[in-house]
């Protein structure tokens, strides 16, 4: 930049004077840019939590209100409070995107963290073949896997005696079919980096394989097991085909099926649906900001599917 | 002592029994997720095949390994089928009109997440938060910001674009933007843009950040400005990551179920084969023509994918 500015404060400019001083085209294009892309960007997730707060009136009115009158909860009235009017109980579906969320998320870090071990250290043969079929499973879509699934997934429900709709186990499941190979993948590259002799080393001293992974790989690893834990997470609990299609039952609705269907309600509810989008974006936005770092690092490395 | 002789790498140091155990362990770690993921998406993905090749519908669901063979009927009902085939200009098809939002929504993408990367590579006060905010679209669930985009574009007068654009007197009437056809296709191309240029921005930043500032400096020297220096230093530094992430993001995007489906409902020339398959497979209830659906789709996805891959080696080659 050649056009830096000195400290301008205790020059006698007027403040348009200061910003000519100050501006050139560079600096103005990249405001410019920087301004379109922020509110191109903030302002639907504005739109979604001012929404939630905003009373049946505004909503319904001729205009779009674009600042509530106050931070009515009528909204989230309907989604929690039993005594409301169209009480969406949607608590339950909180409890079940956990219940879904959570178990996925850990299987997939104990799973993938042995399976990411035996790939990065060991050696046996079909190691690479298993890597890189990993990969390929990797992308391989969604939308061609749902009808084998549900129909394998139907008959084996029936020798076993289980239901497959609405069952959270068979969701939980068919997460970890979409995330292990990722987690796998990721957490492989990341044992490749820590350094061998360490483990070596303890293995001389008498410690046994699951000792070292336990004492020595494991800690090393913490950064790369959150960055799996948190992606495995956030994958299951923004999931939507799937869930889709198999829970049918309002009981067992995962939250953004729970979202579809007020939606979809014949009188159109919008700050309802909004409400229960905020409950279930902010956590997702505030654990990436707790955890960007990590984050980064991993959506670079091959990151999330989507 | 026996974890002394328990190295590394096949070589001749091991004792059989050693390497013996050192593979039996390897297997029993890796079993649970080679299991899952083999039960889960190969052995799916195999049966898909076959379930093309019969047919299926919920009627026998039950007992589908019993399903009658039919041959390629599946497959010349798609074909023939008026929501996969070119019709008119009014009416591409699920077949033309995936091809078209790929790739016209992945080129939005990376151009989008271009100029972000470009936007966030010189430091400035805040830039870690800014980068931040611009990683949201990409990390919040879709089902949330599809509906917020779809309230944005709500057809009546109080949706917040034909508010706006009323109030600037551009339109008269307040107009059903997702329900148009011709609009609908370039709203979800935008939104798919919108939801996932962050994703290109990060591999972009990445690679900008790698590239060696003597490479500018002697662009300087030669008198360039910054349109030149970002012509012939930045745009070539960049030429793979943008073909990496083209090719990424087209795969995905060729089968991205969610937003299309949240937004429009595939409805108003915005049926794409992924909804189709849905559709065939969950709403009419044909399995068969469904995989047979899903089945084009992959074959289109590997003969793109072994095109690329020998039009990107045969350019590595030459340069």
């Amino acid at each position: 930049m050649t056009t830096q500015t000195v400290s301008n404060e205790n020059r006698p400019a007027s403040l348009i004077n200061h910003l000519a001083g100050w501006i050139n085209w560079q600096r103005f294009l990249f405001a410019l840019g920087l301004f379109f892309f922020l509110s191109m960007i903030l302002f639907p997730f504005y739109w979604m939590v001012s929404s939630s707060f905003k009373s049946g009136a505004e909503i319904a009115g001729r205009a779009p209100v674009y600042i509530p009158s106050s931070l009515r909860l009528d909204a989230y009235r309907e989604l929690f409070d039993s005594n409301w009017s169209h009480f969406q109980n949607f608590g339950v579906n909180i409890v079940n995107s956990l219940l879904v969320s959570i178990p996925t998320a850990l299987i997939a870090v104990v799973l993938s963290t042995l399976g990411a071990y035996a790939t990065a250290r060991l050696h046996f043969k079909g190691r690479e073949l298993m890597l890189n079929g990993v990969l390929i499973v990797y992308l391989f879509p969604a939308v061609l896997l749902m009808i084998p699934l549900f129909a394998m997934l139907s008959q084996i429900s029936l020798v076993m005696g289980f239901n497959v709709q609405d069952n959270l186990a068979v969701l939980v499941l068919t997460y970890l079919a979409q995330t292990l190979p990722v987690a796998l993948y990721m957490l492989t590259n990341y044992f490749r980096t820590i350094p061998d002799e360490i483990e070596q080393a303890a293995l001389i001293d008498g410690c046994t394989r699951f000792e070292v992974i336990w004492r020595i790989t494991l800690p090393l690893a913490v950064p790369a097991l959150i960055t799996v834990g948190i992606y495995t997470f956030m994958i299951a609990w923004n999931e939507f085909l799937y869930a889709f299609i198999f829970l049918n039952d309002r009981t067992a609705f995962t939250i953004p099926i729970k979202i579809n269907t007020i939606f979809n309600d014949p009188s159109p509810r919008p700050h309802v649906v909004m409400a229960a989008s905020t409950i279930m974006t902010v956590p997702v936005i505030a654990l990436f900001l707790a955890f960007e770092k990590f984050l980064e690092r991993g959506l670079t490395a091959g990151g999330v599917k989507g | 002592m026996t974890s002394m002789s328990r190295t590394r790498k096949g070589s001749s140091l091991f004792s059989g029994s050693m390497q013996a155990r050192e593979v039996r362990l390897a297997w029993a770690l890796i079993l649970p997720t080679a299991l899952i993921v083999f039960g889960l998406v190969l052995f799916p993905a195999i049966f898909s095949i076959w379930i093309s090749f019969h047919k299926v519908g919920l009627y026998n669901l039950n007992d589908v390994f019993h399903a009658p063979f039919n041959g390629l009927d599946n497959f010349k009902a798609v074909i023939n089928d008026f929501a996969f085939k070119w019709v008119s200009i009014n009416q591409w098809g699920a077949a033309v009109t995936t091809i078209f939002y790929s790739f016209v929504s992945t080129i939005l993408t990376l151009l989008l997440g271009l100029v972000a990367a470009m936007l966030l590579n010189r430091p400035f006060k805040a830039r870690g938060l800014i980068r931040g905010i611009f990683l949201f679209p990409y990390v919040a669930p879709v089902i949330s910001v599809a509906f917020v985009w779809r309230w944005l574009l709500d057809p009546r007068p109080s949706g917040v674009l034909n508010h706006v654009l009323m109030s600037l007197n551009l339109i008269d009437a307040p107009r059903a933007y997702l329900a148009t056809r011709g609009l609908a296709i370039w709203l979800v191309i935008i939104f798919q843009a919108w939801r996932y240029f962050p994703f290109a921005m990060l591999m972009i930043l990445a690679r900008l950040q790698a590239i060696d500032d003597t490479l500018y400096e002697a662009a300087s020297v030669d008198g360039a400005n910054t349109w030149q220096k970002f012509i012939s230093v930045t745009l070539p530094e960049l030429r793979y990551v943008l073909g990496a992430i083209f090719l990424l993001r087209l795969l995905w995007t060729f089968n991205k179920f969610d937003d299309i489906w949240l937004l429009t409902g595939g409805g108003y020339g915005t049926n794409v084969l992924p909804v189709l398959t849905y559709q065939l497979s969950f709403n009419s209830y044909d399995f068969g023509k469904g995989a047979a659906s899903a089945m084009i789709m992959l074959a289109a996805l590997i003969i793109f994918i072994i095109a690329y891959v020998m039009i990107v080696m045969r350019n590595t080659e030459e340069s």
